[in-house]
């Protein structure tokens, strides 16, 4: 596997010589992290679809594991069971509106991943680069495990585990473990771990911190180790599960789905899972004893366990919901972790009131029964009734913030009310893009459009100089 | 008869001075110890000195440098240095500093932090144009004094600290020049 080792150290020389001006080495930080071996052992595998059209070009790459979807070009790129899924891409002929400027789009937006390593990362939604329409770019990255890469196109960026930046331009940064980002456009930033940012400049601006000892129970990243805490030891504890489904993947549904609902093969059910119409469930997705109401969805990596999600609710990637009710219409964010924890003496489960907003990468692990109000938004680390008061605020009262707003490791400066509007277009935007809205004619979503897709897999070279490396191959129509 | 630096400056001896590695809550008894020593019809000290471990004066902490140390210590919001990076506007900073600052802080909570840190954390270290010959003349250190605004001048001899020449030093010999003006008209 010499040519894999030479395109190992390629990546991060090219990544390195981007966060040159941040004096950051990547090669401190993921040294042996990642044994090349494992890149030789799983196949890839595409989508195919008459919704989505296709455009696949894999050259001198590695792709292990990784699922593709829609349009998408990897070049001198190692993935590794990540996630490039292009359903959401912008289409030839529709108009994206960036501020005041229609900008229309003259052919089909493309993913491009070019001299980057993705390890178990999600890539998704589209480029909201306004200079970029037409292709989302990932170059000169490396991103770590349990990653999110949503709408936002990177240049010479690292991302540690658990890390999402969405909706965000970024150049030349470093994402710290289990950090959010939503900010537009970043460059040159070295965030540390657990910052939850999300700004629309000359609007509103909202940042809380994880208090860092107590994040690192949950997420810890220490230079060249494997990632550590509950997060990690949660998803590692259902590796077998998805192991299993991987290997003998089949087009019949092991459980009951309504016909405008779609539960992705790749998926993982477990025990009695109730999915009702227009339900969305992901690849990558795990329910064990779930109901989900009309609507509700559970995106990729999200686990959900002993759980009942009324209707229009939306379970982010990456979130996990465990021993919890949540009312109509609650957002879960992205790698939030919602964990109640009933036993014999005490049913200690999570109920969250209808209408409530779960911020991205919220930890909610609790030993004691906790109720969240309705309308509520929820951030931070909450463990009991003393962390929710300071870590949450009723939304009605949150609209009604002016100038800014300081709770516990949160500050907060703009308008509320244009915050929690912000939030609710896209949640609504979200449902209506899996296919929540479906009236059996308009609004087809992910939902409908994602049933009866066809997976074909593709392997890399087993043996010699090119082992682990994939052929080049160009898929198209 | 012209008198020089030497003849107004205080003593090193009798001056307040602490160890390099100290902490701000020796070095503020040692000033309130100097003050109890100093003779009481002359004006109080102000500042201590910090000595290295060969005696060679580092730095100077003032009444304001303690004061600055109490802010500093008892910053609101941990990450508060962070924020100019993260976009908040500086007035909104500024809001929140004070907004936080005042929330429930007493003074004697105030102090708990900065207490145990080292003294040379807040000192003012000295520039060249602190230190003065104690030969000079003081209408040469009058003009230093007021160049940097200082409050005191360093006084050396041989490259070696002897003595202090403060500002209520040259004050009350411009105070006596005036008496003495007046007598001859």
């Amino acid at each position: 596997m010499i040519e894999l080792e030479k395109l190992y150290d390629r990546i991060i020389q090219r990544t390195n010589i981007n966060l040159r001006e941040l004096d950051f080495d990547v090669a401190t930080q993921i040294q042996d992290l990642i044994p090349l071996s494992q890149l030789t052992k799983f196949y890839a595998f595409y989508g195919i679809s008459p919704n989505h059209p296709i455009d696949f070009q894999f050259r001198h790459s590695s792709l292990s594991g990784s699922y593709f979807l829609g349009k998408c070009k990897v070049t001198n790129s190692l993935l590794y069971k990540s996630d490039i899924r292009g359903d959401e891409l912008k289409k030839k002929g529709d108009s994206f509106q960036f501020k005041d400027f229609s900008i229309p789009i003259k052919r089909d937006e493309s993913m491009s991943i070019e001299n980057s390593m993705l390890i178990k990362t999600l890539v998704h939604n589209f480029s909201h680069d306004p200079e970029t329409p037409e292709e989302f770019y990932i170059k000169d990255t490396i991103s770590l495990h349990f990653a999110n890469i949503h709408g936002a196109p990177s240049r010479g960026c690292f991302l540690e585990p658990f890390a999402t930046v969405d909706l965000t331009t970024m150049n030349e940064c470093v994402i710290g473990a289990y950090s959010y980002i939503q900010a537009g456009e970043i460059n040159r930033l070295n965030i540390k771990p657990g910052t939850v940012w999300v700004r629309v400049p000359d609007n509103f601006n909202f940042l809380y911190q994880f208090p860092q000892d107590q994040l690192d129970e949950y997420v810890c990243f220490n230079k060249c180790e494997t990632p550590k805490g509950i997060l990690m030891d949660f998803v590692n504890d259902r590796k077998e599960d998805f192991q299993q489904v991987f290997d003998m993947v089949s087009k019949k549904q092991p459980i009951s789905v309504p016909d405008n609902a779609s539960l992705d093969p790749y998926a993982v059910t477990k025990a009695e899972n109730h999915i009702n119409e227009k339900v969305l469930v992901s690849q990558r997705a795990f329910l064990q004893n779930v109901w989900m109401g009309m609507g509700a969805n559970a995106q990729e990596n999200s686990i959900i366990i002993n759980s009942r999600l009324e209707r229009y609710n939306v379970t982010a990637h990456g979130a996990k919901i465990i021993e919890a009710d949540l009312g109509e219409k609650v957002f879960v964010g992205f790698n939030s972790f919602l964990r109640g924890k009933p036993n014999e003496k005490s049913n200690s489960r999570l109920t969250v009131g209808k209408g409530s907003i779960v911020m991205p990468h919220t930890i909610i692990d609790i030993e004691d029964q906790l109720v969240i109000p309705e309308d509520t938004l929820v951030w931070g680390l909450i463990r009991n009734e003393k962390d929710l008061k300071q870590n949450s605020v009723s939304i009605q009262e949150f609209e009604k913030v002016e100038t800014g707003l300081s709770m516990g490791n949160m500050v907060f400066e703009g308008n509320g009310a244009n915050f929690v509007a912000a939030f609710r277009d896209r949640i609504n935007h979200i449902l209506e893009a899996n296919g929540a809205f479906f009236d059996g004619k308009k609004n087809k979503g992910h939902a409908q459009k994602n049933q009866n897709m066809s997976f074909n897999t593709i392997q890399p070279y087993p043996k010699g100089d090119l082992e682990g490396l994939y052929p080049t191959i160009i898929i198209q129509p | 008869m012209n008198r020089n630096v030497k003849d107004l400056m205080v003593p090193i001896s009798e001056y307040a001075t602490i160890n390099k590695g100290a902490t701000l809550f020796e070095a503020v008894l040692a000033l309130e110890k100097a003050q109890e020593n100093y003779d009481q019809t002359k004006t109080q000290h102000r500042a201590v000195l910090i000595m290295d471990k060969n005696s060679k004066i580092v730095g100077k902490l003032g009444q304001l440098n303690v004061l600055r140390a109490l802010e500093s210590g008892n910053e609101p919001v941990k990450s508060v240095k962070d924020f100019d990076k993260y976009g908040f506007s500086r007035n909104f900073i500024a809001k929140l500093k004070e907004q936080s600052r005042l929330k429930g802080t007493t003074l004697k909570k105030m102090c708990l932090k900065p207490a145990a840190m080292k003294a040379e954390k807040f000192m003012e270290t000295l520039s060249q144009s602190q230190y003065v010959e104690e030969d000079t003349s003081l209408e040469v250190a009058f003009y230093q004094l007021l160049a940097g605004s200082y409050l005191s001048l360093l006084v050396v001899k041989n490259e070696e600290a002897v003595g202090v020449l403060r500002l209520t030093d040259i004050f009350r010999a411009v105070v006596d020049a005036m008496k003495e003006n007046k007598a001859k008209t």
